[in-house]
Parts: C-alpha cells; structure tokens; sequence
C-alpha cells in the first residue's frame, strides 16, 4: 500500500466525512446559525455585564419571555401559513386594557375574566381569518388595518378608563400567583407559556392539522389539490394567534398591574424580528417552535442588554432594525445555497481497495469470454420497463416488477400473455415465494410487501429499528433489495442504502460506504430488526441449503459473504468470494446444488484506482456534472456460477450488452434460466443444456406440492 | 503568487480560469446523425491517412498503402475495394501528394518520398523529426510542410501525449530540392493537421482545441478557431474551396477534470493500459474494461445518442478562412467513430473512420446552409 493510500485509508476510516452532508440534510439545521447567534449573544452580554445572568435578572427575563415568547408564537404559527398578523400587538394590548379593567375596575373573578379575554382574542382573530381566510384580502394590508382598528379602541377605552384603573387594585390571590407567583420555582407564567409551546411543537411536528398548516404555507394550490380546506387553516391561525396574543396581555397585565398608553407598541416588529431571527420564513411553510423561541430569547435578550449597557431607546430600536435586515439576508443566502452545499458536501466516498481482478480472457479461466447471452428468447419485449428480479411459481407462470410499481404475470407457459398482477407502486425488486405461496418482494422506496396468490397486497414492514449514532433517519427502508425466507419462516432480506433513494444507486457505487444492512423480518412476531449493519451495497440474499446460513452479496467490494442464522456458528459472517470481477447483484438456487450469481456491471481499472482515492472521487463529485461522473461499466450483462465452497464454475456473457446490459437477476426454473435487468425493457430466457428439465426453486424450498 | 491565490479560489469555488470547460456543440457545429447516414463504401480496421492522389485515393493501414478504386459493391451499391501499393515494415502515420508525388512519413523512419517510376527513398531532410510524423502538406513540388505531434511519444501514444500535457509539437518547412528542414512553429501541444492556403498555413493544435493560422515562417500566428468542442485532427482542402476539418476525439468534462488531478493521471498513466484510461480515444465499447460515465448507463437497451462519450465521430465544413459552416456527426449511440482523415475525389468526399475502421462517403459537398 503506498503511503498516500495508507493516508487516504486512514482518512476515510476515521473522519467520519458523511456526517456533514447528513447533518446539512436534516430539518433542524435550519435552526443552527440562529441558535449559534444565541449562544454568542448570550456569551457577549455575559462578558459585559456582571449580574447578567444573575437569579433576579434570570427571573425577570423569564417573566417577559414568557408574554413575548407567545407573540412570537403567534405569528409564527401565521407566518407557517404563509400569512402574516401585525395585530398581535394591539390584541395584546386590548388584552391587557380589558384583563385590568375586569380584575381591577370591576373586581370580576380571575377565571371569567380569562376566559372572556380568550373569547375577545378569538373574536379578534376570527375577523382577522374570515377577511384574510375567507374573503382572500391581503394578509398584510387586513393585519395592518386591524392593527390601527384594535390600537384605536384601545386608545378610546383607555382615555375613559384611565382615572379607575389607576385607583383600581385586585387583592385576588389567584391575580398575583399568575402575576408573581411560581411552580418549583419556575415562574407560572413561564410554566403556561412552555406548556402552550410544547402543545404547539407536537400539533406543527407530529401531527395531522400541523402538518396541514405547513402544507398550506408551502404550496397553497398543492394544498387545496390535496384535499386540505386551505381557507379555514387560515381562518384558524388567525383565530389561535389572536388567542394566543391575548392569553400574552393577560399575563402582562397580572404581572405588572397597570398599563400605559404607549403598551405594547412596536411589539409587531419586535415580534416579527424575533420570528425572522429565529428563522420562520416570510413566504410560509417553514417555521417551528424551536425557531420561535430562539428567535425570542434573542430578541430579548439583545434589548434588555442594551439596555442595561445604557444604550437609549431608539439607538436599540435602530440596532434591532439592523438585526433584523442581517437576519433577512443570511436566511435569504442560506436558503438559496443550503442545497447547493448540499448537494456538493453529500457525497462523501470512502477508501476502497480491491483485490485485483481475476483474468477473464486466459485459459482455463471459468470467466472465459461467450456471447451465449447475446442470442436468447426475449419475453415481454417493451412491455416492462425494469425488471430487476423474474420469479416463477409452480404453474411455470413469470412475475417481475416494474419501475412503474406493477408486479407483472405473464401466464406459463409460453409467457406470451401477461397481466397486472398487483400494483403497489415504488420500484419492486427482488421476489421470494413463502411456504403458503404469497409472494414477497422487496419495494425500493416502500418496504417489504406481500401478495398473496388472491392478488391481495399486505405490507410486511417498512421500518426497522433505529440505530443509535446514526444521523439519518436508519429506521425507514429506502432500498429494500432482495429478499429470501428461511425454513423457519423468517424473512431475510437486504437494504443496498440507508443514505440514498432507490434512483440514487448509482451514486453510492460512488461512495462504497459501508451503508447497507441485512435485515430480519419475523412473520410469527410481525417485528423487523437489523440483522447485519455496515454492509457495502448489501445485495442479493439467498438461503444456503444447510438450512442455518444465507449467502449474501455486497456489491460495490465485489465479494459474497456467508452469515449464519443458526446452528453452532450462529451470528458469524465468513467470506466466500472476494474477488468477482464484477459487482454481484442477486443470488438465487441452480438445480445441480450451486448458486447462480449476476454481475450487474463489471470492474474496470480507472474506477478501481479511483476507489483507493477517496479525496478524486469527492472532488469529482463536486466539480463534474452526475451525468459525466465515472461509473461501473453496467453496459455488460454477465451471469456466473460458483458452488458452496465459492468456487466459480462457469459464465455466460452477453458482452456490450446487445440483448441484457446489467442483469441484475435470473432464475432457474425447468431447464431455462430466466433473465431480468433493473433498467431494462425485456427479460430472456436462456436454454441450460444440461440442468434437470423438472428442478423448480419453489420445490426445492418447500417440498413438492401437495 | 496573486494568480496561484487566484488559481487556489477558483479552484474552491470551482470557477474555470483555465477554459477546460467543454463548449457546446451548437451553431455549425450542432449534432445530427448525418455521419451514420451516409452510405459506407468499405470496412477496413484501421483505416487512416486518406489521400487523393491524382485521380487515385491511397489509404494506409498499419505499415501498409493501399490504393482504393471503385466497384460495383451488392445490389449495385457503391464500394470501393483495395489493393496494395507499398508495405513498410512500422506504421505510416501521414501522408501527402502532389500532381504524382507521394509522401510517406513512417513512425521513427522519417518521411519517404515514392515518385512514379522511382523507388521510395527517405527524405533528405537535416534536423527533421523522424518520429511522430502526424500531418504533411505540399505547398508546391519541392515545398513540403510537415506537422510533429510529439518530441516524446510516438503518434500511436497520442492519448499518453495528452494525458501526460506534453507541448512539444512543431511544424517544419522542407525544401525538397534542397534538402533542407527549417522548424517554423514549436512548442505545440501536438500539432495534428496541416493545410496550405495562400501565404497563409493552417496547423491543428488537438490538446489546446484550437486551430491556428500562421505565415509561411510561422510568423504573425493568431487562432483561427479555438475553444473547439473537440479535438482537431487533419485538415483536408476541399475542391470548391475551404477545408474540411476532422475531429478525432471529442473533449469531456470528466477527462478536463482528470488533466486538473495530477495525482490520479500519474497514477492511471503508470499503472493501467491506455485502451482503459478516462481518455478521449478513437472507438468504444470494445471491452468492459473500459470506464464508462453515469450518462453513458443504457437505459431500457438503450444508449442515448447525447451519452457522454470518449469517442465520436465528426467531419466539419470549413470556409477558405477556417470558419465553421457545417458539421456531419457521428454520435454516441452512432457507429462512424474516430475519423482521423478525409478527401475529396470524384466528386464527393471520403471520410477515414479509424476508430470504427470504415470509409464512408459524404455526396452532398456543395450544401451551404449550416444546418
């Protein structure tokens, strides 16, 4: 190994490179400049002033957070919805004008009067929602009209009112808990606001009305198209921020007893700052909780910090101002480049050193070259689009899938006739026939499904268990591969890929990272687990006839390995081939006791170089368009068999791929090998001059039939 | 070190200072199958160096010339057959004739001159190159113009020339009267085709794409066409005026970026053979051993003509001032690959495919619109 191989490996194994793109794909990435601005800020501030983070300080701002948290709530929650309130803070201030005068002036009881500011926050929000929901005016100009409507009544009422509620004062115990009192120490305001936010982040991320209002702030007409009642989410955002806005004056108002006439003005461009910083988008469909809060806590913080640094009022307002433009251009910049950094940093290749290829061309090799694939009969010519595994049940009829997500039939034993056997979408790949006759296949993109022979569709699993330290998401199957059944009954089957999409393959030819796995269906329990993780392009899979292993192929390092289920040597993988001169796609049974293999593309020199030279391929992912990227050689169909003990016995070729380029499966079955190809327009049936004329796989692995 | 800082940024943000970004295939140059269409008058492996020699086209193959004729092929269609006319024992890899003078450069042998009713004597020509002979060009009956490829590597290792940027082609005036060599141009990264028009002399530049024009002492040389989207070969006149060009090999943007990464090409030129390099070459598809590129997948049995490919074939109509007016393509999926020469005789022009080892005819010389 040459030193700057030795480097390269060392590189690959241990920075851990992929983690950037994984991470860059993740929702939440969104959140992490605003929160670093947070975390500085909170660093700066801490430095110059001393009883910054002190107790009382600490109180006090969590007292002030807990009503400005919940504006910002508010409109980001609007702002989801590709709306915007500017009311928020003339509700607020009704709020807090009518709170006192309940409680103050006319010594109502706390909880009517809480429950009659909810009710004016509802009232206010519905006219808000009916003009912008229903009646379609423009959110802004309506928010902006209310905004002065709102602030006049509370500019009219408080004028009239100002004399009482000077002299008025509460003596309920009930007014001061909410106002000063505390939970374990927390103040009670702070506690009603996190709960609301923890209400809000469980509606907006995991269930049905959130997903709905993101869904309508994303793409409106895709909204409506998809069955969502577009006017009446809006209507309801308005509604719930107004509440929201007032349940915030309410609090105020128990908190500091008194209002003046200039409460609660400019709280719109605070809280519209504070829902910018956080990183809620203006154009709707992007915002969360998380976003909200940080983006208050940062507003907050960085007024009470001027503020305490002597900074005057409308120099602050003025330094918000400049924040906020700051903020508008880094989300605008982030936005427009976050997929191109993307896309650049994602491919991440790993060092890959292959054994040296064997001689396909020297004498006495099993590899030697024919063309004896070139001539076959051809079945389903430019009916089928994708046949990545052929299956055939007892009645000799042919089942395979298409890239469109059919499982096609054509009916034995001519195969001239065909129908759609089941749709299920997604790609189907490898098949398997269970003991009872359902067939499994494996959907990339979907999961394991079954057919049952009555055509009826049952989806096996498509998830598994989520291993720790894994960024993405490695429970849902994205590339279901192929698949087999033990004697037993459990389902084994592969995943090529947790980091790409079934069309993406190709590029993870590119990274040959360990990223596949075997993974373990049990129909007796209904429950999947990840059999074998950090697999290579985990492949074809295919019970041993010892009834306690499973062969299994990695492609992308070109070996099959052997992994045992049972017996004595349970839990153990051992290598059986580890130098194909191809990448190894499915395995399945031949009838003179070996294993037929597909190689769906073939190795070659630059690409085996380029695999001990991680830091080319990422540059060459980065700078060369995909469509120029260096690729296995697929325009080649080749078909080998090996025995047991992985010896290679022979091969049958079809070179330059006239007939079946990239065969990706084949199937034994009464003397003719069946031939499917994942991006081909036909399957072939080869005539095996010397294979038993009556051998079928389904006989072989559940008896004959009864 | 201000233009290696600006190199370095380039080459962060992936910016091209160096024009190795592929231009398109557009204006005369946009593609069509019209290469494939024409009617192949013989398969020959190998076939190179098309000549009109007098009424006679002579070709090489390997060490051998051959004169082709006309005859009547099946169903009356046109062909042409070969026979012998002079057998060297190394590869002839240019050739050149004036009224019945016929020169022969052969790889490492120098230039041979075969005149009617003489033996084939070597050229006496001092200083003159004897290796990597790639194009020849008479400006009169003892005016000889001779184009070198390479100082390092022989005319076959053409690919090795690229993918090691070496620039140590010239071009060299003979007076064959006289016996002596002037080198009028060095430094060219391989000089491949030569063309006398007037005072003025066109040379193929293949590894800078670009085709220059200079004077007859390579005085005032300026680029005549340049940032070709592929690599130009020989350049053949054409009877009613102008020239037709031959590209042998296209450019592509995964070879541009295997010339940037010195490490890699050092390696692959050292360790692997050349048929298998991520290089432009004459032909495809020959062995899976050859590399292949994402959009070169088939795809439903299929290889999409716009595939990225490492060979095509392409043959452009130049005017008299070597401007592009039409171009005849062989495209991925196409099978006219690698034409690496082309005359003009009787009428209609005969294009060498290399690569796909074909002669095919092209009838149509005087059509005018680019297309």
């Amino acid at each position: 190994m040459a030193s700057n191989d030795t480097l390269a490996y060392l590189r690959s194994r241990y920075l851990p490179d992929h983690l950037v793109g994984e991470i860059l794909s993740k929702r939440w990435i969104d959140n992490a400049i605003p929160f670093s601005a947070l975390v500085l800020t909170v660093a700066v501030l801490g430095t110059l002033l001393p009883d910054f983070l002190s107790i009382s300080s600490l109180s006090d701002l969590a007292r002030q957070f807990a009503e400005f948290g919940l504006v910002v709530l508010a409109l980001t929650v609007v702002m989801i919805s590709g709306g915007i309130d500017l009311s928020v803070a003339s509700v607020f201030s009704l709020a807090v004008l009518f709170s006192l005068i309940g409680v103050n002036v006319y010594d109502l009881p706390v909880p009517a009067v809480l429950v009659g500011i909810l009710l004016l926050g509802m009232a206010c929000g519905a006219i808000n929602g009916v003009l912008v929901g229903y009646l379609r005016l423009r959110a802004f100009l309506t928010t902006l009209v209310s905004l002065i409507i709102f602030r006049s009544i509370y500019e009219i009422v408080f004028v009239r009112m100002s004399t009482s509620l000077m002299s008025g004062f509460s003596m309920s115990d009930l007014w001061l808990f909410i106002g000063e009192g505390t939970i374990l120490g927390v103040p009670t305001s702070l506690v009603i606001t996190l709960l609301i936010a923890l209400a809000w982040h469980m509606v907006l991320s995991r269930m049905r009305p959130g997903w709905r209002l993101t869904a309508v702030g994303g793409a409106r007409r895709s909204a409506f198209n998809a069955g969502i009642n577009v006017r009446f989410m809006v209507f309801l955002t308005y509604v719930a921020s107004s509440t929201m806005c007032a349940l915030a004056g309410f609090l105020f108002a128990a908190r500091l007893g008194s209002t003046g006439s200039d409460t609660g003005v400019g709280l719109e461009v605070q809280a519209l700052t504070a829902a910018v910083l956080g990183g809620t988008a203006i154009g709707g469909g992007r915002g969360s909780v998380a976003k909200a809060i940080i983006g208050s806590l940062l507003v907050l913080l960085l007024t009470n910090g001027l503020i305490n640094l002597g900074i005057s009022g409308p120099v602050t307002s003025t330094i918000l101002g400049g924040v906020l433009l700051l903020a508008v251009f880094v989300d605008m910049r982030w936005q427009k480049h976050r997929h191109r950094i993307l896309a650049k940093v994602y491919v991440s290749p790993a060092y890959l050193a292959l054994p040296p290829a064997p001689q396909v061309d020297g004498p006495g090799s099993p590899y030697a070259l024919n063309d004896r694939l070139r001539s076959v009969e051809i079945i389903g010519l430019g009916d089928i689009e994708g046949p990545e595994d052929v299956i055939l049940d007892r009645d000799d009829n042919l089942y395979c899938g298409t890239r469109h997500g059919d499982i096609v039939r054509f009916f034995g034993p001519d195969h001239k006739r065909k129908e759609v056997f089941a749709h299920i979408g997604g790609h189907p790949l490898g098949m398997a026939f269970d003991k009872a006759g359902n067939l499994l296949v494996c959907i990339g993109g979907m999961g394991l499904f079954q057919v049952a022979p009555d055509k009826k569709v049952t989806k096996l699993t498509d998830e598994t268990n989520r291993s720790w330290g894994s960024v993405v998401d490695d429970s849902r199957l994205r590339l279901a591969d192929d698949v087999d059944v033990a004697p037993d009954g459990r389902v084994y089957f592969s995943e090529a890929t947790i980091r790409y999409e079934q069309e993406e393959w190709a590029t993870d030819a590119l990274e040959s990272r360990p990223s596949g796995r075997i993974i373990c269906y049990d129909p007796r329990t209904g429950k999947t687990h990840t059999e074998i993780p950090k697999l290579v392009f985990a492949n074809g899979v295919v019970m041993s006839r010892d009834g306690q292993s499973f062969l299994f192929a990695e492609s992308w390092t070109c070996s099959i390995s052997r992994y045992y289920f049972d017996g004595p040597r349970k839990g153990t993988i051992e290598r059986v081939i580890s130098d194909l001169p191809g990448y190894p796609d499915n395995i399945n049974r031949a009838s003179d006791g070996n294993y037929w293999l597909a190689l769906l593309g073939m190795r070659g020199p630059a690409l085996d170089l380029a695999m001990r030279m991680p830091g080319f391929r990422k540059r060459m992912a980065r700078r060369v368009a995909p469509d120029q990227w260096l690729y296995p050689n697929i325009n080649t169909g080749c078909v080998v068999k090996f025995n047991e003990k992985g010896e290679i016995l022979d091969s049958l070729w079809d070179l330059g791929g006239r007939n079946h380029p990239m065969i990706t499966s084949m199937r034994e079955h009464k003397g003719w090998l069946y031939l499917g190809g994942v991006s081909n327009n036909r399957i072939g049936r080869y005539r095996l001059p010397d294979a038993d004329p009556d051998w079928t796989a389904e006989d072989e692995y559940w008896g004959p039939r009864k | 070190m201000i233009a290696s800082l600006k190199r370095a940024w380039a080459n962060f943000r992936g910016f091209d200072i160096e024009g190795s970004s592929v231009p398109p295939m557009d204006g005369p140059l946009r593609p069509n199958a019209r290469l494939d269409a024409m009617p192949v008058l013989l398969q020959l492996d190998e076939v190179d160096n098309l000549t009109a020699i007098g009424d006679e086209v002579v070709c090489s193959v390997g060490g051998e010339v051959l004169t082709l004729s006309r005859v009547e092929g099946p169903q009356g269609a046109e062909a042409v057959s070969t026979a012998p006319r002079h057998a060297f024992a190394v590869p002839v890899t240019a050739m050149a004739a004036h009224g019945a003078t016929l020169a022969i450069a052969l790889e490492g042998k120098g230039v041979q001159i075969a005149r009617p009713g003489h033996d084939v004597r070597p050229l006496e020509a001092a200083g003159l190159p004897s290796r990597c002979v790639t194009a020849m060009a008479f400006a009169g009956p003892d005016m000889l113009y001779v184009a070198v490829g390479s100082a390092t590597n022989t005319a076959d290792e053409w690919k090795r020339d690229l993918m090691t940027a070496q620039s140590s082609g010239s071009v060299w005036r003979v007076d064959l009267a006289a016996g002596s060599a002037v080198r009028i141009a060095g430094g060219l990264a391989f000089a491949c085709g030569l063309a006398v028009a007037g005072d003025r002399l066109f040379v193929s530049e293949a590894w800078r794409h670009r085709v220059l024009s200079m004077g007859h002492n390579g005085e005032d040389r300026a680029a005549a066409l340049s940032r070709l989207p592929a690599y130009p070969g020989r350049i053949a006149p054409a009877g009613t005026g102008g020239f037709w060009l031959a590209m042998f090999a296209p450019r592509n943007p995964l070879v541009e970026f295997v010339l940037k990464e010195d490490e890699y090409r050092e390696r692959m030129v050292a360790t692997i053979e050349p048929a298998y390099w991520i290089a432009p070459s004459l032909a495809t598809g020959k062995s899976f051993l050859e590399p292949i590129q994402g959009g070169a997948r088939k795809k439903l049995n299929m290889l999409k003509p716009w595939s990225p490919a490492w060979s095509t074939g392409l043959v452009v109509r130049c005017d008299a001032a070597m401007a592009m007016q039409r171009s005849y393509h062989s495209r991925a999926d196409g099978d006219v690959h690698g034409v690496t020469s082309a005359c003009e005789a009787g009428g209609r022009l005969l294009v060498g495919a290399r690569g796909s080892g074909k002669i095919v005819a092209i009838n149509e010389l005087t059509e005018k619109t680019a297309t």
